[in-house]
């Protein structure tokens, strides 16, 4: 099964979840198949599950789903002993995994020989709902009992290899910061652009 | 080694400048920070294994209106290059990086991290003030604040023996 498939078999399962997406495919697609603000998209290799993790911590009553990919996860294993250790409940960290660097230029990852088994790295960190789906019941199943229960979850979904022809993010990741940070205010109903509080400077009192 | 008073000294003006939440990769010069950090109440504390991940948790954090910060050592800034550049400077993500300065004048281990630390900061286009006056934590971890906010942009702390 391809990726945008899957996205396209999970999109109506969601209501409000934000979405933090690693580089390419699964960012752009994503897009396509469910355009919001809640959407982030990643720009650093293996560091959408640590985000993922932050914005979990920090809202502890809201889904956050991380969508991660086989090269993106073996650059920051290391993520999921820390997930582990943290055990976010509302964390739901899914690996479409198509055995290589699709978005440089198809080259072999960890996954392609086979060898690494990602769902029973995720339980021995701690991350005791985890699991490996291959096929589209097996992976709806698995993201609505992810959903409905508390985590963290983990989900290693095996993908063919292959984008979808999709537009690339209409806006730069400074507009999806923005709009992102806008979208967690109004429901969330707080405030997170402040503007800096000039007497913290306290210059008068402390200037020697 | 550090001390317990003046660790006490620098988490309380870390709270006054609204401080929330610190990712943390000890260094045994910020033993008694840390420790400090595991028994408070207010700041929320995220143990991270390596520096990037730290980097990433303050993001995350921060859109959902955290202020954070990261406590590291400077092998940890080196660790976080890539996750600054890609995540926090590209983004424009204002966390705080509280970073030890190993290898500073005087010191008789990684001189080369001493030599590179500034520079690196610099390269990075990072502001940064190097903490040596005990008598100035206060004021140089709200102005700190202040500019990361201001700028949205990751700000260091680059935390001295004197001071810790």
């Amino acid at each position: 099964m391809k990726r945008f498939e899957c996205l396209q078999a999970i999109a109506p399962l969601m209501k409000d979840e934000l979405f933090v997406t690693t580089a390419g495919g699964a960012t752009s697609e994503w897009n396509a198949v469910r355009p919001s603000d809640g959407n982030l998209q990643v720009k650093t290799l293996g560091l959408c599950s640590s985000i993922g993790l932050g914005l979990a911590i920090a809202l502890a009553r809201r889904k956050v789903i991380v969508f991660d990919g086989d090269g993106a996860l073996w650059m920051n294993m290391g993520s999921l002993a820390t997930i582990g250790l943290h055990q976010p409940k509302n964390l739901i960290h899914i690996c479409w995994d198509n055995q290589q660097y699709e978005s440089s230029g198809g080259e072999p990852t960890v996954s392609t020989a086979e060898k690494i088994d990602f769902a029973g790295v995720a339980k021995a960190a701690g991350i005791h709902s985890s699991r490996c789906v291959s096929t589209m019941e097996d992976l709806k199943e698995a993201v609505s009992y992810a959903l409905t229960h508390d985590g963290p979850h983990f989900i290693w979904v095996m993908i063919e290899a292959g984008r979808a022809q999709v537009p690339p993010l209409k806006y730069d990741e400074l507009e999806n910061k923005y709009r992102f940070i806008r979208y967690v205010e109004e429901t969330e109903g707080v405030n997170i652009l402040r503007i800096p509080i000039p007497h913290s400077y306290e210059v008068k009192k402390d200037r020697p | 080694m550090g001390t317990y008073e003046n660790s006490r000294r620098i988490l309380e003006a870390l709270k006054e400048a609204g401080v929330d939440l610190m990712a943390s990769v000890p260094d045994i010069n910020l033993k008694e920070l840390i420790d400090l950090l595991y028994q408070d109440k207010e700041i929320v504390h995220v143990p991270v294994g390596r520096e990037e991940e730290g980097i990433g948790v303050c993001t995350g954090a921060y859109l959902a209106g955290k202020r954070p910060a990261i406590l590291m050592q400077n092998a940890g800034l080196m660790n976080s290059c890539n996750a600054l550049t890609t995540t926090a400077l590209q983004f424009g993500i204002p966390v705080l990086l509280l970073v030890y300065y190993a290898g500073d004048m005087g010191d008789n281990a990684f001189h080369m991290l001493g030599l590179l630390t500034e520079p690196v900061l610099s390269g990075l286009g990072i502001k940064y003030t190097v903490m040596r006056d005990p008598s100035r934590v206060k004021r140089d971890i709200a102005t700190a604040v202040t500019s990361a906010e201001a700028s949205k942009r990751p700000v260091a702390l680059v935390l001295t023996r004197a001071v810790l």
